[in-house]
């Protein structure tokens, strides 16, 4: 069986998504030696971009408008085209400033604004279809191993849909929203992580983003009565997917 | 309530003794021989049941616990049914079930008539190999509750705080201070029981149990009336308790389902192996809170999170018509683990004090 | 034994139906745990995929059955893209299927939207065995366009059997239409029958089977007479993983097939 070619493209983000795949995963041997890696900046040099390729994974926020151009080029050149991490899925840490006017975070961050083109933060699939979202910051093992096997199988991969909360129950975790009163974002979070920071005692903070049609703003009132005050609140649902509308609802209960 | 029949034999009451906590426990360090013993034990933060290597780590004084003993040890959250072999001429290949011995100890009324639950699911027409096999080989010892907790709310549903179910399980222990007092209940366990200082209980001991229980059932603050329950509920699927109650704090996050003792419902995943030679099909525990459990093409049955709310209430208080019993044991888990503290009874009652 | 377990059938051959439905006939030899009657499902999959439900739409004939399946997801998907000599795993027959026996003396009258008539198309062969067990036999199908109708090349043969009317929601825009257009419950309004010596089998998306039903109620059939075929998600086809549960029965085991007063009313339903 020839091997599927694949692509690794990059836009805004911090590349991890990028590292996770090839150095840090569990299957990354057999990742490796099923594919070929056609283009992927961070492990070869000289890859190019052209494809075909039959899986494109997408790291990154959209957050200039060439990036979307090149985003749609990539689209048609790919049999299926996965969202990966934060970042591509949600908007992730670039899109923190989603909510605020975009000249106004580039006179905040830059003196001279001659060079900056800059454009609202939006995921992936704001502008090309994606056949999927691999969630997480890093992009948790289970969905990215459900992503290539599906790839490989070709078949339509499987991602899961369910909260954090489930898969904490699953550890047996004791939960710490229940139990220790902490501000926990698993209820209303997209799973695939393995629940990883109720399993060291540490509440959820949606590096995941937003499980679909969740009841954010409930979480947030429960949170209140938690004694937290609405900018801490508002800053649960504007860290990892501001873009949201699940979480935007939530968001606005409390900022002024 | 019939169980399974399979642990009762023919003989379902057998004798009675008064016996010692220690020696109750050196009797059951003593069948670590030939039995895996899981009972409730302390893992630095909650007691769970677990594997104990002595039964120096059993909390039998235990209050409750936030997953099930039966959902654990004899239903498992994730059970691997079959590989399947890809490469070439594709081969499905079972997988053995569990064939242990093993032996529940301190599983209070409520879990224990959950087990009862899950023998109606997994041994009713079709029956499940794995849950069959290890609910065969599990001994059940149950523990009546002298304590109760504040979401427990057995005593409305019959299901405890005293057990007492006519079959389905090995041995009941009630809490007598120092002692226990022991009812053997199946011959396999009549078997084992060969205990120094065990002396037979007699009608004194049977006033006091009594009077135990109904101490006991004094400390209940929950209760849900469940005269007409059933069809109530089912008569008011548009009562606005539903939407409120989903509205303002149910966050579809399933912890409910996942604490429940009885909720059964599972998923069939199958996990590919990267270099395609094998499939392995596994099911593991699904909940009906969860946003696509209803879905089909072009639709979704509970698409509406009032519905699922809905769904999870109206089995645990109405549709006795599937198994002839309520689906809840009046555990409390659900209401303990909600992180909104959503509380099927509040439910009810809302529904009783304002129906149509 | 595990009943979860399915057995290999192959596929003898493929027919298309429309863009996204095929017929497949796979040879089953003794896989089947029962001779399968009209109504019953299979649960089919694919190793690494996963399982669907899948209504018999052909009797078991020499060994081989048959399966309508519209590819729409993971497992069908994969389905669609099998071709002949592929094997699938499969296990059933399950369910309740059509009451036949109720209908025997009595009018027959078959609704059918969509793939909602690939579940009655077994019916259809058995009347064709036994045309004189049956009174009168209708059969009113709806597709949304021409294009999506099912066993084109079947509809002449059972013409000698049956009354067959066919009506499309819209025409192709300047197209002449052998059939008439308008939705189904249109063509029942004009359909003559003795509702009171009616028998109605009905399948097709629910708001087509309450809207169906409905109708036939209006002109003076017995609810207990009227049959739905409910589509539910199902993961086991053995009333144990609770995806089908409706209003406290499985749909997988208590039904799909149930008598239209049976499951009217039902809080998350549309009948
Ligand atoms: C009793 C019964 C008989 C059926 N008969 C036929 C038939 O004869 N021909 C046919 O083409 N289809 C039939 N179906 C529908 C078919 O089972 C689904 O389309 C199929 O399960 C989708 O599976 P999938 O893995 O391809 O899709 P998935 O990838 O699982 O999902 C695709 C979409 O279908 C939904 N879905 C998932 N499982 C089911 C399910 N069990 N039922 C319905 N939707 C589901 C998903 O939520 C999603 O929206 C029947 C269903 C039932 C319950
Ligand atoms: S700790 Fe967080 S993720 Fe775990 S069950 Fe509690 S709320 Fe959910
Ligand atoms: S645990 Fe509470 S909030 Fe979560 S789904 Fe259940 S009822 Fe809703
Ligand atoms: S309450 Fe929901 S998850 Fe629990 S058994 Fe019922 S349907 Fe299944
Ligand atoms: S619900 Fe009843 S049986 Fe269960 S722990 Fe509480 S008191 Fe014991
Ligand atoms: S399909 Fe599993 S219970 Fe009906």
């Amino acid at each position: 069986m020839k091997k599927p070619r694949l692509g690794f493209f990059k836009y805004s983000c911090c590349a991890g998504c990028e590292f996770q795949t090839f150095y840090f995963q569990k299957h990354l041997m057999e990742t490796l030696s099923s594919f070929e890696i056609v283009f992927a900046r961070m492990i070869s040099s000289g890859g190019t971009p052209e494809g075909p390729f039959d899986i494109a994974l997408v790291e990154g926020a959209i957050t200039e408008a060439w990036q979307a151009d090149e985003l749609k080029k990539i689209r048609k050149r790919s049999a299926v085209l996965f969202a990966i991490g934060a970042c591509a899925v949600n908007g992730g840490i670039p899109a923190i400033k989603a909510n605020r006017p975009e000249i106004e975070v580039e006179e905040n961050v830059y003196g001279d604004l001659s060079a900056i083109h800059s454009i609202r933060p939006h995921p992936v699939d704001a502008y090309v279809p994606v056949d999927g979202h691999i969630r997480g910051c890093p992009p948790g093992e289970r969905d990215l191993y459900e992503a290539l096997t599906s790839a490989l199988f070709r078949k339509k991969p499987d991602f899961l849909r369910q909260s954090v909360c489930i898969e904490c129950k699953l550890k047996g975790n004791v939960c710490v929203l229940v139990t220790f009163r902490m501000p926990c974002m698993g209820p209303v979070t997209n799973a695939g992580c393995g629940a990883l920071c109720p399993s060291y005692n540490r509440a959820c903070y949606s590096c995941f983003g937003a499980m679909k049609q969740a009841n954010a703003p409930a979480l947030a009132r429960r949170f209140r009565t938690l004694g937290m005050s609405g900018d801490d609140i508002a800053r649960k649902f504007t860290m990892f997917d501001a873009d949201s509308i699940e979480f935007r609802k939530a968001a606005e209960l409390y900022e002024d | 309530m019939s169980g399974s029949g399979m642990t009762g034999g023919p003989v379902f009451q057998l004798s009675e003794y008064l016996i010692s906590k220690k020696s109750f426990l050196q009797w059951t360090d003593s069948l670590m021989e030939g039995f895996t013993i899981i009972g409730p034990a302390w893992d630095g933060r909650q007691t769970v049941f677990r594997e104990v290597g002595s039964s120096a780590e059993l909390t039998l004084n235990y209050v409750t616990t936030m997953l099930a003993p039966g959902k654990l040890h004899i239903y498992r959250p994730k059970e691997k049914l079959f590989r399947f072999s890809l490469s070439g001429r594709q081969e499905i290949g079972e997988l053995p079930a569990f064939n242990g011995k093993q032996i529940i100890v301190g599983v209070h009324p409520c879990d224990t008539n959950a087990i009862l639950y899950l023998d109606r699911t997994f041994l009713g027409e079709f029956k499940d190999p794995f849950y069959e096999a290890r609910r065969n080989n599990t001994i059940i010892i149950s523990l009546n509750c002298t304590d109760v907790a504040p979401d427990c709310f057995c005593r409305s549903m019959g299901t405890g705080p005293f057990l007492n179910a006519d079959s389905g399980f090995d041995m009941l222990l009630t809490d007598f201070g120092d002692d226990f007092l022991v009812e053997v209940k199946t011959e396999r366990v009549n078997r084992l029981f060969n205990v120094s200082g065990a002396r037979r209980a007699g009608n004194e001991e049977f006033a006091l149990k009594a009077a135990k229980e109904k101490s006991a059932l004094l400390k209940f603050t929950k209760t849900i009336d469940i005269a007409g329950l059933d069809s109530l509920l089912r008569d008011n699927p548009e009562h606005p308790v539903w939407g409120q109650t989903s509205d303002e704090r149910c966050l579809s996050c399933s912890n409910c389902v996942m604490v429940c003792p009885t909720c059964f419902c599972y998923d069939v995943v199958d996990e590919i192996s990267m270099d395609m030679k094998t499939a392995v099909r596994h099911r593991q525990l699904d909940a009906c809170q969860d946003r696509k459990f209803a879905e089909v093409h072009g639709g979704n049955f509970r698409a509406r999170r009032a519905a699922r709310l809905r769904q999870f209430v109206t089995h645990k208080l109405d549709h006795t018509r599937q198994y002839g019993v309520f689906g809840t044991v009046g555990c409390g888990r659900c209401i303990t683990w909600c992180p909104t503290g959503i509380d099927l009874t509040e439910i009810a009652k809302e529904i009783q004090r304002t129906k149509r | 034994m595990n009943a979860l377990k399915p057995s290999k059938a192959a596929i003898k051959n493929i027919t298309h139906e429309t863009g996204d439905v095929r017929t497949y006939e796979f040879y089953v030899g003794d896989a089947l745990s029962a001779d399968p009657a009209p109504g019953q499902f299979n649960m089919i999959g694919c190793p690494g995929v996963g399982e669907a439900p899948v209504s018999f739409s052909g009797l078991l004939k020499d060994g081989s059955i048959r399966h309508t399946i519209k590819a729409v997801g993971m497992v069908t998907d994969f389905i669609g893209r099998m071709e002949t000599g592929d094997e699938v795993f499969l296990r059933g027959p399950y369910g309740r299927g059509w009451p036949l026996e109720q209908a025997r003396g009595m009018d027959l009258l078959l609704g059918a939207g969509g793939v909602g008539l690939a579940p009655l198309r077994p019916v259809i062969e058995k009347i064709v065995r036994e045309r004189d067990a049956f009174g009168r036999v209708l059969l009113l199908y709806g597709a949304r366009d021409e294009r999506r109708l099912l066993f084109l090349k079947e509809y002449e043969a059972w013409q000698d059997f049956l009354s067959l009317h066919i009506t499309v929601d819209e025409l192709a825009a300047g197209a002449a239409s052998k059939y008439s257009t308008g939705l189904i419950t249109t063509l029942l309004d004009r359909t003559e029958l003795n509702a009171e010596r009616t028998v109605a089998f009905i399948c097709g998306p629910e708001i087509m089977m309450r809207l169906f039903c409905r109708g036939l109620l209006l002109k003076g059939a017995n609810a207990s007479r009227l049959y739905v075929l409910l589509e539910r998600r199902m993961r086991c086809g053995i009333a144990q993983c609770g995806h089908c549960q409706h209003g406290g029965l499985f749909v997988c085991r208590d039904g799909p097939v149930f008598s239209y007063n049976e499951v009217s009313g039902f809080a998350d339903g549309l009948l």
